[in-house]
């Protein structure tokens, strides 16, 4: 298990020169977007790993509430973290994709909305885990299992209301010479999202017994010198 | 003096139209060779298209290009914010171990203490 996220790694690496490859060498342009439409193999793959992220953070602070498990601290706060790089991904490249298509890189839509507002919910989750002291665990908490919630508004903010989006069935009626191009990029991206956040874990439990045993430490001290 | 004008006006302007007429024929081809008329009538794309296609084709290379470049930044921006990632969790991790072993050392000092 400890050298689970090095594996990760090596594997992400192994597919990751096939993404590239496939992307801008072999895939076809697309019909009305042109060549900007390749983006999407990069975009695409980060949004669905940020909101991926974005529940299991929810669903181990949720766990954390419940339980108290400071295992179950790590993951949210972990996940939390690389969720927040990806969000920060995903609202990097839309707009970047969106100027080149749309003419202007943020039309407020319903879908570019709820996607940022997922980004600051996880953005202050970690403010409050960081910042909050350790009072404010329970409001952390609240704060991921809300943005676990927005998740699902993104994904039907498409059909709920109109916007520039494709639909959500786009990624299922990709013609297959386009599909070849995503799976690698969603791996790569995947593999390496997941070794850091079980580094990131370890050693968010690394540091929580660590200030448990400088606390044991100076108490004994204490005890030692009275 | 106006009606002696008027006749000779009408005795000579014929004749100076007429030799008008004959000097502004063009020259006759020289024998043999095939009639080139100066001006053609377009047959197939005329100039104007060719350099209106010429323009879209200039067009279309210069947004492909800065679609490539869209592409590079944000496949760059991607991987670039994993990269930092991964620097502050070396750094981070370094950091935790100086503090583990730290930690040994105040434990063995207290345990010869």
């Amino acid at each position: 298990m400890r050298a689970l996220p090095y594996a990760l790694f090596i594997a992400a690496a192994a597919i990751f020169p096939m993404a590239p490859v496939r992307v801008f060498l072999e895939t076809p342009n697309e019909r009305t977007m042109g060549t900007a439409f390749k983006i999407f193999f990069f975009h695409v793959p980060m949004a669905w790993i940020f909101m991926l992220l974005a529940v299991v953070c929810g669903v181990a602070a949720g766990i954390e509430l419940r339980r108290r498990s400071r295992r179950a601290a790590a993951v949210a706060r972990a996940s939390a973290e690389v969720s927040f790089l990806c969000g920060a991904g995903v609202l990097l490249t839309g707009p970047i994709w969106g100027n080149a298509t749309w003419g202007e890189p943020w039309t407020g839509d319903a879908r570019q909305m709820t996607t940022a507002l997922l980004w600051l919910v996880v953005a202050s989750y970690l403010l409050v885990r960081q910042y909050g002291g350790p009072s404010s665990r329970r409001l952390a908490a609240g704060l991921a299992i809300f943005g676990a919630v927005d998740v699902p508004i993104i994904y039907y903010a498409v059909k709920i209301w109109k916007t520039l989006h494709p639909t959500t069935d786009v990624v299922t009626t990709l013609p297959p010479s386009m599909r070849a191009a995503l799976w690698p990029a969603l791996c790569a991206l995947l593999l390496v999202s997941l070794g850091l956040v079980i580094v990131r874990t370890r050693q968010v439990a690394l540091e929580a017994d660590l200030d448990e045993a400088w606390v044991e430490l100076d108490r004994q001290a204490q005890g030692v010198t009275a | 003096m106006t009606g002696m004008h008027s006749i000779i006006a009408g005795l000579v302007g014929p004749w100076i139209l007429a030799a008008g007429l004959v000097t502004a024929e063009p020259a006759a081809a020289p024998a043999g060779a095939a009639a080139q008329p100066e001006y053609a009538p377009v047959v197939g794309v005329s100039r104007e298209d060719k350099e209106k296609a010429a323009m879209l084709e200039e067009a279309v290379a210069h947004k492909v290009a800065r679609d490539y470049e869209h592409i590079v930044w944000a496949y760059g921006v991607l991987w670039g914010l994993f990269a930092l990632y991964g620097v502050y969790l070396w750094r981070r991790g370094a950091r935790l171990r100086a503090d583990v072993d730290e930690l040994r050392k105040a434990i063995d000092a207290r345990g010869k203490a």
